[in-house]
């Protein structure tokens, strides 16, 4: 598995882990690892520290779970992206819809 | 060498499947098994010798004239050696077996009643 | 014993007639249809004719033998699987190893079991149903591509025609894109807006081919068609952002590069979204400034919250603007690193000739990967005098019988409106219905974009234009300009056009007042007119471009005229 989905204890957050290339080839993944949920949390985190690489489909996926997650009302956090994942964000300026760390 | 002429068991499972065509099927073996033998005699060749054998051999084992097909295989086999010496007592011995069929298969067309 | 599966029609090759007899009667009660052949030849005329589905087989035959029966039986078949089962007494290896070689798929050994021949043409006609579905999707996949490849090749010669309906092939510009790029979402766009600048986009869609084609036409459109009716790069932004936040799905979306070089007022305005640095080069000092994307892509953000605001940098003839796709940097090697910018850095600290700049990237990419990858995009939009430039005049649909030519109108423009609104397009569109003005349609769009940019920036804003002397300045009047835009919340700009004929022409006369401070009108005319410096340029330009321009009201309005002869 390269989408892992954790949800917290209370069901209010939600974590989805990326292993290896973040492209096309996860896009069905990534897109169950949060329909496929009964409830919607208040919270979610993308987490990228296993991610190697980033490219724009996976930059179009953030923005379909964002606009799931309820778009400029959604809470999405994208942590322990590396140099050259954050430079891609920073170039697409998606740190002005994602809280990127 | 097989003593069985004709298999009863064989013979009671083709009467099962052929039911009223089954005298037609003892008619044709046997109209098919004469045109066979005279070809037998007749040949001169070892290679028509081998394939008539051969095929007078499937039809015999599919009626059940176990020892016939037996005997046709030997000549089968026979006819592909470099010498065909032996071979006229062995369509000899061929033309009595299936004398032997042939009464035998009268007698089954005679009792046959569907 | 009834078959479950649909009856099958089999061909029954035999020469043993009581063989055969009894073959046809176990086949029939198994519920197929039978079709029978004495020989080899007679199979292979009765397969031709009938097309049964299956095939059983005699070895030995007359006239022609099973083997060769079954060769042109596979032959004839083509795609389609006929399963064959050969029936023989054979038993040497050497003889059922000629069967397969023949073409053969299984055997049946005399004498007959009618429960293992229902069980062989079960499993065969198992096979052969496998094999004809999988026929039948490999000649739906094979249509279907063709008709996708069909869909490409129309949609591409469509979108072709409209990607190089500009101006890329301007003296001043020169691009690079591979033949794949285009397809695989780059888009490069180029025109003259009415007043002679040139607007450029470089534009690369999330996704390939069809998807990002379709979106590139509607991008297109709004460019050219707003270009050539002389909006600025703000409206030309908001309404492209708009469209494609409607139509694309959310997650697909266009980085872009937008510029606008004004080869009269010597300068770049610009805005990137999502695209990697463009670069300004220098000619005299040999420096590369970065135009950093400073926004989210187009198609992402809703339009109120879309953000249009530009940069301006001040160029001089023979500076260069730079921009490439993010295909150039992200060319990966052998071990999937990218090329980087830090290499494309290199190679401009290398460049010594400025115009063989492509081919040293490409060769650097070369040598990076082994192989040059082939979708990249690069552009390069020089600043050359304007007189280097010839830009197609405008085309006009109507006949021309219904000008105007005895009329005024004034326009007042309040702070609400001057902060999102820029009226020059319309006021343009408005003035071009009168035939004798459409020979001068640059310097008239010049003139008015001037007086109205230095009523707003000056007046109205009370920005001072000896700020813009140097390039910090530059930076520090645009920032400003913002800022104060922002925060207006009184003021005017007013607009009267007076058009009247005169002789056999006509002649246009515009005011345009400002609530400003005004200027020392004396002053400023004093300056020599074609002064080269940044600061004041405005003025100068509308006194060569229109006659009798005059300020009065303490600078607080300006008039100028233009006139035209009898049209032929």
């Amino acid at each position: 598995m390269s989408v892992v989905t954790e949800v917290s204890q209370d069901g209010k957050k939600l974590t989805i882990s990326i292993e290896g290339r973040f492209d096309f080839g996860r896009h069905q993944e990534f897109r169950e690892s949060y329909e496929r949920l009964n409830s919607k949390p208040e919270s979610i985190v993308v987490d990228l520290k296993k991610a190697t690489y980033l490219d724009s489909s996976a930059l179009g996926m953030l923005l379909l779970l964002r606009d799931h997650a309820g778009g400029d009302d959604s809470d999405i956090r994208v942590v322990n992206s590396s140099s050259d994942v954050k430079k891609i964000l920073a170039i697409s300026n998606f740190d002005k819809l994602f809280d990127i760390s | 060498m097989n003593e069985i002429h004709l298999d009863r068991d064989v013979l009671s499972t083709l009467k099962e499947v052929m039911e009223e065509g089954y005298l037609e099927l003892l008619d044709t073996f046997l109209n098919d098994s004469e045109a066979r033998l005279r070809v037998l005699h007749e040949a001169r060749d070892a290679e028509k010798l081998s394939a008539t054998a051969h095929s007078f051999k499937g039809s015999s084992s599919n009626m059940g004239a176990i020892r016939l097909a037996e005997l046709c295989g030997e000549l089968e086999q026979r006819a592909k050696q470099p010498s065909l010496g032996g071979i006229e007592s062995l369509v000899n011995e061929i033309d009595s077996e299936f004398a032997h069929v042939r009464k035998l298969c009268r007698e089954e067309r005679e009792g046959f009643h569907c | 014993m009834q078959s479950s599966s649909e009856p099958l029609t089999v061909l029954i090759a035999e020469d043993s007639a009581a063989d055969r007899l009894l073959l046809s009667t176990i086949v029939r009660r198994q519920g197929h249809h039978v079709l029978t052949a004495a020989d080899g030849a007679e199979a292979v005329d009765v397969y031709l004719e009938q097309r049964p589905h299956l095939v059983l087989m005699d070895a030995m035959m007359p006239v022609m033998d099973g083997f060769e029966a079954a060769q042109r039986i596979k032959q004839l078949a083509g795609d389609q699987l006929v399963p064959i089962i050969f029936l023989t007494s054979l038993t040497e290896s050497e003889a059922l190893a000629r069967c397969l070689e023949a073409g053969g798929d299984d055997f049946l050994a005399k004498p007959y079991n009618q429960v293992i021949l229902a069980a062989k043409i079960k499993a065969m006609d198992r096979l052969r149903r496998l094999q004809a579905t999988v026929v039948e999707q490999r000649d739906q996949i094979a249509r279907h591509h063709d008709y996708l490849l069909n869909e490409q090749r129309v949609a591409k010669a469509v979108f072709d025609k409209i990607a190089h309906s500009g101006c890329l092939s301007a003296p001043n510009i020169r691009y690079l894109q591979s033949p794949y790029a285009l397809f695989n979402g780059d888009l490069l766009l180029a025109a003259f807006n009415p007043a002679g600048d040139m607007h450029v986009l470089l534009g690369d869609f999330t996704g390939h081919g069809l998807p990002a084609a379709v979106g590139a036409m509607p991008l297109a459109e709004v460019f050219y068609g707003m270009t050539a009716k002389g909006y600025g790069l703000a409206q030309i932004l908001r309404e492209m952002n708009a469209k494609l936040k409607r139509i694309l799905p959310v997650d697909m979306f266009c980085c872009a590069t937008l510029l606008c070089l004004s080869f009269q007022r010597c300068t770049v305005e610009i805005w990137n979204g999502g695209m990697p640095d463009g670069y300004l080069h220098d000619s005299l000092s040999g420096v590369r400034t970065p135009l950093p994307a400073r926004h989210l892509p187009l198609g992402v953000l809703t339009p109120q919250l879309f953000d249009d605001r530009t940069e301006v940098h001040p160029m001089s003839l023979g500076d260069r603007v730079f921009l490439l796709s993010d295909g150039v940097i992200e060319t990966s090697d052998r071990d999937d690193q990218p090329f980087g910018v830090e290499r494309l850095q290199q190679v401009f600290s290398a460049n010594r000739e400025p115009d063989r700049l492509f081919e040293d990237i490409q060769q650097a990419l070369r040598d990076f990967r082994g192989e040059a990858r082939d979708d990249f995009s690069m552009v390069e939009v020089r600043l050359v005098a304007p007189t280097q430039l010839n830009p197609p005049p405008p085309v006009y649909s109507d006949s021309g019988q219904s000008s105007p030519l005895d009329w005024s109108v004034s326009f007042e423009f309040r702070a609400q409106t001057l902060k999102r609104f820029n009226p020059m397009p319309y006021l343009l569109q408005l003035l071009l219905e009168v035939h004798g003005l459409r020979a001068q349609s640059g310097a008239l769009y010049s003139v008015m974009s001037e007086l109205y940019s230095n009523a707003l920036d000056h007046g109205v804003l009370g920005l001072d234009s000896s700020l813009k002397r140097d390039a910090a300045g530059f930076a520090r009047y645009y920032s400003d300009r913002n800022t104060r835009l922002d925060e207006l919340s009184d003021g005017y700009v007013r607009v009267h056009l007076h058009v009247s004929p005169n002789g056999e022409g006509g002649r246009l006369t515009i005011e345009v007042e400002d609530s400003g401070e005004g200027f020392d009108v004396a002053r400023v005319l004093a300056r020599p007119v074609d002064s080269d410096r940044l600061s004041g340029r405005g003025v100068s330009l509308v006194r060569q471009l229109s006659h009798q321009a005059s300020w009065s009201d303490d600078g607080r309005r300006a008039r100028v005229e233009f006139f035209w002869e009898a049209l032929a």
